[in-house]
């Protein structure tokens, strides 16, 4: 056989690959065409139509309360102490509000008190969040004590937050390893020391990518799994419900039996926030079982720019500050 | 997917007499399917586990599949006759949710003339992340602070690598019947799959001092796809 027939191959034969390509061709043509089709749920929820005039209409309206988990996140900060008074009592009036997340600082501690205090007053139910730099403390059981009499108010205890993705890597950082002996500690001091003094929350995994339920599936393996249900629920900050899918198998095996809160969700632009409560809301529900979910957050400018999560902004301008679409949906008499 | 459905039996009295020249049995190759699948039903309801509603749109939830599949047929029965052949397969369900509802399977199918139809009856395993559809929650929030609460969803009692947790697959069995005719160098089938789907039913009371009680079961649910494939043969 010589070299060229070796290289060419027989003309019957590339007839057939011919042919091949063809139909391979043809049939991805039906797959492109075939892709068109959608399916009936959208991925965060269906829309329905405004009012002529931009709101929202009273169907919308209707299910978008409807959705509503009536939680929100506070960002303590003294400065928007009167319009927070006003923004939680009016969301509070119209049913739309029973409790709010509130980080416990160590620093200015006196500051955020006040704060915490304030809102407490308005009888809203409070979620505590002891912050990260707390669970250094080599001394963790007195911190625990510390707190728990300045806030006799408070149930719910989120110990830190999002421990191993917010904290700067300057340092100090902790290891979800590091964490779990801390949270530990923190979970038999209160059993021992104040029984059904308190319930706490796992800190926050993050909700967006595999990082968080790899995490929380190793904090399981370290000794949540085998926490008491009625005294440890699971916090999870899910920005993105449709990556929710990566945390359903370890809710419906090993941590089968523990609640589950979304403590922080939202959206960056304020003109999408009614939009992803009414779809987003329950998938979070649908999904993780959510029994709660907070929304992030009443207002975001503590650090600088006004944050498009914001329910609220210039809150110095009090009585007079900006509102969100979102917020004056729920805020309105029904 | 109608309009597929009837171009089977106008495809098949085209084909009827050549169907007697040459058996379908003998007829071997390997076909690239196309197909479209589509499900609904009310599995949900603790009282309707395999209750199902085929009126377009009178169920509580629902999903249309993409199904790419590659399938042989054996030159003559294998297996004591038993084999017509084997097939592998892609489906997306929930066709706008990338992050859920990629499944793939493989079976064996035995496919028997009759008149110009092939009848054919499969069976095998299907493995992937189910659709996200199949989850649900429903809550009952009272007035007094309790909550009670459904979970439903498919037990996940297999790994999918890369993906995220150890548990966050399923594996499950299913048989699928169908009709199909295979003029010229096309194949064009209609049919029903039943996967058999395990599921986990769990209820969950929060009283105001939070004290959970719970109720957990399981059970196999029978969720039926109907489906139509276009293919071409490859060789």
């Amino acid at each position: 056989m010589g070299a060229d027939s070796m290289a060419m191959p027989s003309v019957p034969s590339r007839r057939r690959g011919h042919k091949v390509r063809v139909r391979v061709g043809l049939v991805v043509l039906v797959v492109c065409a075939s892709m068109a089709c959608q399916d009936r749920r959208s991925p965060v929820g269906p829309t329905m139509p405004e009012s002529s005039n931009g709101t929202p209409s009273p169907r919308l309206a209707q299910e978008v309360r409807q959705q509503w988990s009536p939680y929100v996140g506070v960002q303590v900060t003294g400065e928007a102490l009167e319009a927070y008074r006003d923004a939680l009592a009016r969301l509070a009036r119209s049913g739309q509000l029973k409790g709010v997340r509130a980080e416990i600082r160590k620093s200015d501690p006196a500051g955020g008190a006040r704060v915490i205090k304030a809102i407490a007053s308005l009888g809203l139910e409070l979620l505590g969040l002891i912050g990260n730099e707390y669970l250094f403390d080599q001394d963790i059981e007195r911190v625990i004590d510390g707190i728990f009499a300045t806030y006799p108010e408070i149930r719910y205890f989120q110990i830190g937050n999002e421990i191993t993705t917010i904290l700067p890597a300057s340092g100090p950082t902790m290891t979800i390893e590091e964490y779990m002996a801390v949270f530990q500690r923190i979970y038999e001091h209160v059993q021992s020391r104040y029984p059904g003094r308190a319930v706490l929350l796992t800190q926050s995994t993050f909700g967006s990518g595999l990082h968080g339920p790899t995490e929380l599936e190793t904090m399981a393996a370290l000794g949540l799994a085998d926490m008491d249900p009625a005294k440890v629920i699971i916090a999870i900050n899910d920005y993105n419900p449709n990556t929710a899918v990566q945390y359903v198998g370890l809710l419906g095996s090993t941590l089968r039996r523990h609640r589950v809160w979304v403590t922080e969700t939202g959206v960056s632009n304020a003109d999408a926030h009614v939009e992803y409560v009414q779809g987003g809301y329950r998938l979070l529900r649908n999904y993780l079982r959510a029994e709660r979910v907070y929304w992030f957050v009443m207002w975001g400018g503590d650090s600088g720019a006004h944050s498009g999560y914001s329910l609220i902004k210039s809150p110095a301008d009090y009585p007079n500050y900006w509102t969100s679409p979102l917020f004056q949906l729920l805020a309105a008499p029904q | 997917m109608s309009a597929l459905v009837f171009v089977l039996p106008a495809s098949a009295a085209a084909q009827a007499p050549q169907a007697e020249e040459s058996p379908r049995e003998s007829q071997g190759g390997t076909y690239l399917k196309l197909g479209l699948g589509h499900w609904q039903g009310d599995i949900f309801s603790s009282s309707s586990l395999t209750r199902w509603d085929l009126s377009v749109f009178g169920s509580k939830s629902n999903l249309t599949s993409a199904m790419l599949e590659v399938e042989t047929y054996f030159d003559r029965p294998r297996l004591f006759g038993l084999l017509s052949g084997f097939s592998l397969g892609y489906r997306k369900d929930a066709l706008r949710r990338r992050e859920s509802g990629h499944m793939v399977h493989a079976g064996l199918f035995r496919s028997t003339n009759i008149a110009s139809f092939e009848l054919r009856g499969s069976g095998g395993a299907e493995w992937g992340v189910p659709s996200l559809n199949f989850d649900s929650t429903e809550f009952d929030y009272h007035a007094d602070g309790a909550v009670r609460y459904n979970h439903t969803y498919p037990i996940k009692n297999a790994n999918v690598p890369l993906l995220g947790t150890a548990q966050d697959g399923v594996l499950y069995p299913y048989l699928e019947f169908s009709v199909v005719q295979r003029p010229w160098v096309f194949l064009l089938e209609g049919g029903i799959r039943m996967n058999i789907v395990g599921f986990q039913f769990d209820d969950y009371e929060v009283d105001v001092n939070d004290d959970v009680t719970y109720s957990f079961r399981s059970g196999k649910v029978l969720i039926p796809y109907l489906f139509v494939n276009l293919g071409l043969r490859l060789f």
